[in-house]
């Protein structure tokens, strides 16, 4: 986990980047404090036409069909020079309402893709339900299989080949997941249940009643 | 009592080999026995034992010659004509209507292979060039029939279609083969030419002594003589007629080596079908599982996460990558760079 300001590492539950103190209030005073009603697909800076808006729906459609839980939202827009992507795409996450979204579907398990073809850069973020089972370079894999077609212009076959590959590593990580789920479970375990676990292991290695005490103290 | 057994001991061995000593007397003969073996009819070691010569053999009684009527000058004739007449049997294939095959062998003078061989060489002719190449298959001293007339046969057979050059063969006697030329093209080909053709067949077909091979070169031959004819009739140039002829041996030599390959062919024909069909299943199986998984539903384990950064919803930050420029590769971006470092 990454703070989005300064892409240090941060830990699991820090209310604030313990290195530049960013925080959503941050975002925040940037991008506004209301919430914002929004489209799956919203086109502000109206780089997609009809016919490739479709087949950007159709692949945001196809990915939401595959995993039940998940559902994906594009946005595009010139972000001026006022904002940063990775920043504002945090922001859009937590602030936004997606208006043809199935209530069943929090935001928690969305995943965002904005794209500014201002500052052409892109950026994609995932809630929490996705924060065990997907990683920075996943993303970074996805973004990665559109840049040739964004560096042409061509955006929707970019997000819709970042959309297939981004399926197919869902899909993967949702076997290993069904196989394993411990595995992932133990990427957002809390900071404290971890320590318990090393008071757990080394009052194993002393072998005395003194380990047991230990446990009955975790518990 | 011991002197006494010495003694008589001595005398018998005495005896004994006085006794051996003495030879036995020959056998003398009576006159009434020598008689009687005499009217037996033979006496063993008689004709040695005599000086009166060997008595003869009885003579065999000469048998008198039957009285039947000697063949004809003619007859002699005739009997040679019907060795070599071609059996009326095949006279239906040989010479009652247009062949189907570019060979015609109904006494299946060649081999299998030979057969094969030959005949997938003129189908690679027929291919290649705008003049048929039939050839008729005889025995080396096989005669056509005299009531038939081949020009006529050719001219009846070969006035339609395609023009075509027809070679009547005949198996280890290339020197007496017979080419005749389709209607369409007796005017266009001098006979000097179709002369010169049939003469270096021949010779090629004489560079080799057996029969199958002499077929081969014949044939290989005549067909570079047709497409120089081809060329003639197309008003091509005579300069370029080395090199092309050369190039067309290398393509008769091309389609030979085809010919060895046709076992592999006929099997890869056979198997074709049901080796399509398992391909197709196999490939509607994969596509089946393909469709199957992309119909596939993923559900992820629902973990408690705790909220970070005061992000109700997520703080999951991904990649950022920038499409500014083909010189900035994604492979150069993937060491995301704090924000404050890139833009204010």
């Amino acid at each position: 986990m990454k703070c989005p300001r300064c892409v240090q590492r941060i830990h699991r539950a820090a209310a604030s980047c313990p290195h530049c103190g960013f925080s959503i209030l941050d975002a925040d005073a940037r991008f506004g404090g209301e919430e914002v009603r929004l489209r799956c697909l919203t086109d502000s800076a109206g780089i997609l036409r009809r016919g490739e808006r479709r087949r950007v729906e159709a692949a945001m459609e196809r990915v939401s069909r595959r995993f039940p839980q998940v559902f994906v939202a594009v946005y595009t827009g010139a972000l001026g020079e006022v904002a940063n992507l990775r920043q504002f795409g945090f922001w859009l996450l937590n602030r936004s309402a997606f208006e043809d979204v199935p209530v069943e579907k929090p935001n928690e398990a969305g995943i965002l893709l904005t794209i500014d073809p201002e500052s052409k850069a892109a950026g994609m973020v995932f809630g929490y339900l996705l924060d065990p089972f997907l990683d920075e370079s996943d993303t970074f894999e996805c973004l990665s299989r559109a840049h040739a077609y964004w560096l042409e212009g061509r955006y929707a076959d970019g997000i819709t080949r970042a959309l297939s590959h981004l399926e197919g590593i869902l899909a993967k990580r949702s076997r290993h997941a069904r196989r394993d789920p411990e595995h992932f479970q133990r990427k957002i375990m809390p900071a404290a249940m971890m320590g318990d676990l090393v008071r757990r292991i080394r009052a194993g290695h002393r072998n005395s009643p003194v380990g047991d005490e230990v446990m009955e103290v975790a518990e | 009592m011991t002197a006494m057994r010495t003694i008589l001991f001595l005398c018998l061995l005495g005896a004994t080999a006085r006794a051996s000593f003495v030879e036995p007397g020959l056998p003398s003969w009576d006159d009434g026995e020598l008689d009687v073996l005499e009217k037996a009819g033979w006496v063993a070691g008689g004709s040695l034992l005599t000086d009166e010569p060997l008595p003869e053999t009885p003579e065999a009684k000469t048998e008198e010659p039957i009285d039947v009527a000697q063949p004809t000058a003619d007859e002699i004739a005739e009997t040679e004509i019907d060795a070599n007449k071609i059996p009326e049997e095949f006279w239906p294939e040989y010479f009652e209507a247009r062949p189907k095959s570019f060979l015609v062998d109904p006494q299946r003078l060649l081999g299998p292979v030979d057969q094969r061989d030959r005949l997938g060489f003129l189908n690679y002719h027929a291919g290649d060039s705008s003049i048929d190449l039939y050839v008729y298959v005889f025995k080396g001293d096989q005669e056509i029939p005299g009531e038939l007339r081949e020009e006529e046969i050719v001219e009846r057979f070969f006035s339609e279609g395609r023009p075509a050059v027809v070679v009547y063969y005949f198996m280890g006697a290339p020197q007496r083969s017979m080419v005749y030329l389709s209607p369409s093209l007796t005017d266009a080909v001098s006979p000097a030419e179709q002369r010169r053709a049939v003469e270096s067949s021949v010779m090629q077909a004489f560079k080799d002594v057996d029969p199958a091979k002499q077929i081969e070169a014949f044939l290989v031959q005549m067909s570079i003589r047709i497409y120089w004819m081809e060329r003639m009739l197309g008003g091509g140039v005579e300069e370029e007629a080395a090199p092309v002829a050369a190039q067309a041996k290398v393509s008769a030599e091309k389609a030979s080596r085809v010919g060895k390959y046709q076992p592999m062919i006929d099997v890869a024909k056979r198997f074709a079908v049901p080796s399509a069909a398992v391909a197709g299943v196999l490939l509607a199986m994969l596509a089946a599982s393909a469709w199957l998984r992309s119909r596939g539903r993923y559900r992820f384990p629902d973990f408690e996460v705790e909220p970070r950064l005061g992000g109700a919803h997520g703080a999951g930050v991904g990649a950022v990558i920038s499409f500014a420029s083909a010189a900035l590769p994604p492979a150069s971006q993937r060491d995301q760079v704090p924000d404050y470092l890139r833009r204010a």
